[in-house]
């Protein structure tokens, strides 16, 4: 049989339940003394065992084999877990999560994993004691003639036969179809001892002919060997009972649920925004017709391919927590290791996002909760001094708003110097040198320079830069946006906010010159007109006031540099990230429409303003504008 | 008429597998259960041929299943889904009622043998 058909299945479940151990041993690691968590563990490891044995993987069934071996002691004995056993566990778990990922590639052999085995051998060991060596029953007596009445039968299993005791159990049952059973040797309490050798024999009060004894004691599967009452009879061929019966004809029926490959969704993804892409021109013509009967046409059409195109959004939405769910044990090990008291909380665990934007996050918010660990949190004495609770707290939680989702990580560490940070800006030229004090907006803008915190920066501003320029690249990238609030002594937070999807959104159309650009609507406040609007000049920026707030403006006619004068009245987008606005003014709306994102390869020299492009429904493209690099 | 198969085990890998194996030799799965429990009102509801059952499951294990499909229908055919080392369980499982036993890892051509012993 071809197992490579069952190579995702299995990577995908094994990761699951790895995923749920990880989640089990922070739980026992919380409160040692309750076992509660150790049945599960050991269910965990034992699927995965025996997934990895149908799959052929040894490394992994060895170390779960082990693993479970010594989880079992820990459930008989329902014990506290101690600290070493613990690591001991979480080193397991981690091994065998490497071993999975090697396995599947076929790079198991490059594992290494004596060390780990034969430290679960020792705490086995110990665990089980002395009482260990002492035999269950004595297995190696060779059966004999039982007494009794009734006729011997003696039975030897096949060597290979995995769990004899079982199959012995089997005979007997079978033996018990014929006549009264008595006599078992060895007693079957041996049955159930691993070292039974296959060896046994039972009298047995009937008057059925040894043929018919051997036939049923055989039916049971496995049998090597079966004499009758002295009278010794030899198996036919092997494997007699295999061939018992043709299996009834084919008529091939599935489970119903079944895994998708992500890439056949995109497929489909891409299908429907080609669908959507032509359902606009149809509607665009369908308007100029001004034929009811085409208007009936295209309003079904569009309704039917709004459906399909929700239900594959719907089929592509995957919860948070799968990549949330590594967290917990990350902020442990680098809270251990940093000798700091954490406590990790997670909100919003359900909250869905497409797979394909979930699937970039799990760098960013690892960036974040190890800056949060490593530079918010204090150390257990410091935050004494400061007279807060020895233990940090750091919560990562989601949130949906309108169309996005605000993924936020805050920790009530020591917060950030922007004295330093404002020093330091101003030295290297970041800012005005006669600013006086930094926005939350600006204090994000100068830590995502990328590079600012090296060198000193690490220590002396607390660190606080250390892969923010790539998270916040990256959200950028996707579409979403990264802000910060920070207060000295209280703590920092980031907020992410992300669009639910990628490939579809709905966009308003906005003229410049002759080109059309889209902007997703995720991040419009709303649009008002540009010279109604009075302006003024706040920084050197023009801005416009709106609900008394600043909105600086930016000109796309100016900055793409189109020629030629704008139109005397020119609306303006507002658009709104967190805290941070900013009003486009362009020459025109067009209107609002679904667009199809594409993936984009801009041009040397672009401005860094789009991030990606569209085919427009007359099936000329237009160029998406990135909220965020606008904003 | 092909023989009706209810397949109970907590890992969808395992109720694929053994779904795949049963269904290509011309067996209908008529359910698939992830719990001992879900096995037993299952059972009830869908009267199959035959019951492959894993030993460990959350909720309510196989071995309780057992008792309590064969309470109801002491004439339920069920085949143990076993691994390496669970020797005792197994026996347990088989006083139970369990009519016979696969170790995994799984061999099509055992499973099916182990299948046709039941069935016959």
């Amino acid at each position: 049989m071809d197992l490579s058909q069952y190579a995702e299945l299995f990577l995908a479940e094994s990761r699951e339940h790895l995923s749920a151990c990880n989640q089990l041993l922070l739980e026992w690691e919380r409160t040692p003394a309750n076992p509660a968590p150790v049945g599960g563990l050991f269910r965990a490891v034992h699927t995965v065992k025996g997934m990895a044995a149908t799959m052929g993987y040894a490394r992994v069934t060895d170390i779960a084999h082990r693993t479970e071996n010594l989880l079992d002691l820990l459930r008989r004995g329902s014990r506290p877990a101690t600290d070493e056993l613990l690591q001991l566990l979480f080193r397991a778990r981690d091994a065998l999560e490497t071993a999975v990922e090697l396995s599947v590639v076929g790079r198991e052999d490059e594992l290494d994993v004596a060390e780990v085995v034969a430290d679960l051998e020792g705490a086995a060991a110990h665990l089980a004691g002395p009482a260990r060596s002492a035999p269950v029953a004595a297995p190696a007596v060779e059966p004999a003639a039982a007494p009794g009445g009734g006729r011997l039968v003696q039975v030897t299993l096949r060597a290979e036969a995995p769990l004899k005791g079982g199959r012995a159990l089997l005979v007997l049952k079978r033996a018990q179809g014929l006549g009264a059973v008595q006599g078992v040797t060895p007693p079957q309490a041996a049955f159930e001892s691993d070292d039974f050798d296959g060896r046994f024999s039972f009298r047995l009060d009937s008057s059925a002919a040894a043929a018919e004894i051997e036939r049923v004691a055989r039916g049971a599967g496995d049998v090597e060997h079966v004499s009758v009452g002295g009278e010794e009879r030899r198996a036919a061929g092997p494997r007699a009972a295999a061939a018992a019966g043709a299996p009834p004809e084919a008529t091939p029926e599935k489970g119903r649920h079944i895994r998708v490959d992500l890439r056949r969704l995109d497929e489909l993804m891409d299908l429907i925004g080609e669908l959507v892409t032509v359902r606009g021109r149809l509607n665009e013509l369908a308007a100029a017709r001004r034929d009811p009967a085409v208007d009936d046409v295209a309003i079904q059409i569009s309704r039917l391919s709004a459906d399909l195109q929700a239900g594959i959004i719907q089929a592509r939405m995957t919860p948070v927590w799968q990549v949330f769910d590594r967290f917990p044990r990350l902020v442990r090990d680098l809270a251990r290791e940093l000798d700091k008291q954490v406590t990790f909380r997670v909100e919003g665990k359900e909250i869905e996002l497409d797979r394909a934007i979930l699937d970039e996050l799990g760098d960013p918010l690892l960036h974040l909760l190890r800056n949060a660990v490593d530079h918010g949190i204090e150390t257990p004495a410091e935050r004494r001094r400061r007279g807060k609770q020895p233990e940090g707290e750091i919560v990562l939680a989601a949130v949906r708003e309108r169309a996005s989702v605000a993924i936020s990580v805050s920790d009530d560490g020591r917060g950030i110097d922007r004295a330093r940070i404002l020093d330091r800006a101003r030295r290297e030229g970041l800012v005005d040198p006669h600013a006086e004090a930094l926005s939350d907006d600006q204090l994000l803008r100068v830590l995502a320079r990328p590079g600012f915190s090296t060198a000193d920066a690490v220590t002396s501003v607390s660190g606080r830069g250390v892969g923010i320029d790539v998270a916040v690249t990256r959200i950028r990238a996707l579409g979403g946006s990264i802000d910060i609030r920070s207060e000295v002594g209280k703590g920092t937070s980031f907020v992410l906010r992300l669009p639910v999807t990628l490939a579809i959104v709905r966009a308003l159309i906005a003229g410049v010159g002759r080109e059309r650009y889209a902007l997703p609507l995720t991040y419009v406040a709303e649009t008002v007109e540009f010279g109604v609007q009075p302006t003024t000049i706040v920084e050197g920026r023009e801005a416009i006031v709106l609900h008394d707030r600043v909105v600086p403006l930016v000109h796309l006619r100016r900055m793409l540099g189109v020629s030629g004068d704008a139109p005397p009245r020119c609306p303006i987008i507002v658009l709104e990230m967190g805290e941070r606005r900013s009003g486009i003014v362009v020459d025109g709306m067009l209107g609002q429409q679904e667009i199809v994102v594409k993936g984009f390869d801009p041009p040397q020299g672009t401005l860094p303003v789009f991030s990606g492009a569209t085919i427009m429904g007359d099936g000329i493209p237009a160029l998406i504008l990135d909220a965020g690099g606008l904003v | 008429m092909s023989h009706t198969v209810l397949v109970c085990d907590d890992a969808i890998f395992m109720r694929t597998m053994i779904s795949d194996i049963l269904a290509q030799a011309g067996f209908e799965i008529v359910g698939e259960a992830e719990t001992g429990s879900q096995a037993v009102e299952k059972y009830r509801q869908l009267k199959p041929d035959l019951v492959t059952m894993d030993i460990v499951m959350p909720d309510m294990g196989g071995i309780d299943a057992v008792r309590e499909i064969v309470k109801q229908d002491p004439d339920a055919k069920i085949l143990m889904c076993s691994a390496m080392g669970q020797q005792a369980l197994v026996v347990e499982a088989i006083q139970a009622g369990a009519k016979d036993f696969v170790v995994k890892p799984f061999q099509p051509s055992r499973v099916l043998e182990a299948v046709q012993r039941v069935l016959g």
